[in-house]
């Protein structure tokens, strides 16, 4: 299967993440892609604007006439990656499936575990990518800087499934039930009892025989599960991903960058471009026409003087983030971007398009 | 920096108090704000943080007298196991054992529950003083608070059970904690939270005490809207760059009302609490300048 340009945009939170994918995607569908954008942490004013739902389908996004039927969104409902992780794995298998969806340690776990959301989305895209005619996917992560760690949690999730540890713990689990004493057996007993000792004392009864249930139903779907898994890690870990880092001046966003940047060596991947969100760098040049055209109007003047003082302060906070960047994340190209001031998110995501537009070739090179 | 009906009085806070909120609100700086408000008042504060202890650093100055707490993710278990076990050589046997390495990998809610555990002994080492914890921005606010219930639940009985019941009895009870929830003026962010107060309140009962609207936009005069409007009537290339000016303002605007018509409208008594408004600052305030406001807000 031909595998389509990837884009994968990381960065910390609140710093306009999920808006510059939706640009990035919005420039490659002006480019007569079909590209299809995905949000692993949902952004609902967007999807709003976008014209889609935030659920577990692909919708076409309605952003501008010019690109209907390129644009594609997919922004999954975290508050559902539980019921949405058995349901795909479960396909056809209804009665496991309600077994599952009523072991107590499914839906408890499932819930609390951090990277469920994570693992759903991308099980999601590489479903919706075998169904093929994408040119071009662009995944927004998680806004954390522990958004990359998921990657290789597939693979963990797969040594569960192996055969060794369920069946260890079903026969202690079976044995525990039935009420058979575990004590530790004394200074010479060995090793292995010393643990089943020590597993009845942490754990209850109960939970073992759930979980034991939990492994060996989710036995039943590993082939289906390691085929998303594989294809979800060509998609991001593939010799033709182009991973996108994005900042703002502020203190955590820059030590973001930083440490995926770091991450992300760990995983042999480097990125391709550094975006950096409201480093407004030059004036815009209409704030200098309305402000020699404010003579005599007192109010405007000073409402022009108090953007010049806000654009000055992003300007000084833009140039320490870039210099700060060059030296920390070396050799990878940034781009800078203005502060886009607009109630409709639709109105920055068209408006940033434009300026990353003819960037974009630049920004995803492989 | 004042915001809407500043008079009303805020209920009192906790000795514990768990700042929460997604991403990139400001989440850190707010919390770091509320223990430095607290440690010039009673002479010290604990400020707990989740991860490397990085922004906690960088929020607090030098010299500050809030003592400030890291919670490990990679040294949680292996801390609170051996408490538990009150042997670190069984905790790591445990850890290790074949079948739990791989289980604990995959399942990261023990890895949660072990770091509650951890903030709950440090909490408890500053008696008569207020702590402050900065929560984890992954996931949803609410499955960090709520994971103490499930797993006492989820275990009937057994070690685990009763860690996880006394975090439920001495950590995310009503009695020791109040929830600070920060959030940012945007009509569907606001939702959410207002969404996480009422879930809060009803799976965990816990009020929130004090919600923040952080990065609240300057707005621009009033007068100077008008004047760009008669701009923009006289065309030319300069009508055109007023216009823009007026997008600017207009913008700035919609943000401002749209925020206050959501908390203004929240259902239900949704909003106990009066939202504490926060100007949006162009670069990192500091813990001392959030300190300041929160006193004067009467919020500290």
């Amino acid at each position: 299967m031909k595998l389509p340009l990837t884009i994968v945009c990381a960065g910390g939170g609140g710093v306009g993440k999920t808006t510059t994918s939706a640009a990035i995607g919005l420039a490659l569908a002006r480019q007569g892609k079909k590209t299809l954008v995905v949000t692993v942490d949902p952004a609902r004013r967007l999807a709003q604007a976008m014209g889609v739902e935030v659920d577990e389908d692909v919708h076409p996004a309605h952003v501008e006439p010019a690109v209907e039927g390129k644009l594609f969104v997919l922004m999954p409902e975290p508050r559902r990656s539980t019921p949405t992780f058995a349901k795909i794995l479960f396909e056809g298998r209804p009665a496991d499936l309600e077994r599952l969806m009523k072991n107590p340690v499914y839906t408890t776990m499932a819930d609390a575990a951090a990277s469920m959301h994570e693992i759903v989305s991308l099980i999601l895209v590489a479903k919706a990518i075998e169904d093929g005619g994408w040119d071009a996917l662009v995944i927004d992560t998680a806004p954390s800087r522990n958004a990359l760690d998921f990657v290789t949690y597939p693979g963990r999730l797969a040594v569960l499934f192996e055969g060794r540890a369920v069946g260890w713990l079903g026969s202690l689990s079976q044995r525990v039930n039935a009420g058979e004493k575990l004590e530790g057996g004394g200074l010479f007993a060995g090793a292995e009892k010393r643990i089943e000792a020590l597993f009845a004392r942490i754990l209850s009864a109960r939970f073992l025989r759930d979980l034991t249930q939990l492994f060996a139903d989710l036995a039943l779907v590993k082939d289906r599960f390691a085929r998303f898994a594989r294809l979800a890690e060509s998609l991001m870990l593939g010799s033709s991903t182009n991973y996108v880092l994005v900042s703002a001046p502020s203190g955590s966003a820059q030590a973001d960058v930083v440490y995926l940047h770091r991450r992300l060596g760990r995983l042999e991947q480097t990125p391709t471009a550094l975006l950096l969100n409201r480093a407004d760098d030059a004036p815009p040049p209409w704030l200098e026409t309305v402000k020699k055209a404010a003579d005599g109007w007192p109010a405007l003047k000073g409402a022009v003087t108090q953007v010049e003082v806000e654009l000055a302060t992003r300007k000084r906070a833009g140039d320490r983030l870039a210099a700060a960047l060059a030296k920390d994340v070396r050799g990878v190209r940034q781009w800078r971007l203005p502060t886009i001031e607009a109630s409709d998110p639709a109105v920055i995501v068209r408006d940033l398009a434009t300026r990353l537009g003819p960037e974009v070739g630049r920004i995803a090179p492989r | 920096m004042s915001g809407p009906a500043t008079s009303a009085r805020l209920p009192p806070l906790g000795p514990v108090v768990l700042v929460t909120g997604k991403g990139g609100v400001g989440k850190t700086a707010i919390a770091a704000g509320l223990a430095e408000a607290a440690a010039r008042r009673d002479g010290a504060a604990m400020l707990i943080e989740f991860g490397d202890g990085e922004s906690g650093r960088r929020a607090l100055r030098r010299g500050t007298r809030v003592v400030h707490r890291v919670v490990d993710p990679k040294d949680a278990m292996v801390d609170a196991l051996s408490h538990l076990l009150g042997s670190q050589l069984l905790a790591k046997l445990f850890l290790n054992n074949f079948a739990v390495r791989p289980m604990l990998r995959a399942a990261p809610a023990m890895r949660e529950l072990a770091m509650l555990e951890c903030v709950r002994r440090y909490s408890e080492e500053l008696p008569g003083k207020r702590v402050v914890v900065d929560m984890p921005a992954t996931g949803h606010g609410l499955t960090w608070l709520r994971l103490p219930v499930q797993m006492r639940d989820m275990f009937a009985s057994g070690a685990i059970h009763d860690l996880a019941a006394r975090l439920v009895d001495r950590l995310v009870s009503p009695e020791r904690a109040s929830v600070v929830v920060v959030t940012l003026p945007e009509r569907l962010v606001l939702g959410e939270t207002i969404e996480l107060c009422r879930a809060l309140e009803h799976e965990v009962k816990l009020k929130v005490a004090r919600v923040v609207v952080n990065r609240f936009p300057a707005e621009l005069p009033a007068e100077a809207f008008e004047q760009a409007r008669a701009l923009l009537a006289r065309g030319g290339p300069e009508g055109e760059a007023a216009g823009e000016l007026l997008r600017v303002i207009e913008a700035r605007r919609a943000v401002r009302k749209d925020a206050l018509d959501v908390i203004a409208n929240a259902p239900g008594g949704a909003l106990t609490a009066r939202p504490l408004v926060l100007a949006e600052r162009l670069e990192d305030p500091s813990a001392e300048d959030v300190a300041t406001f929160l006193e004067e807000q009467e919020a500290a």
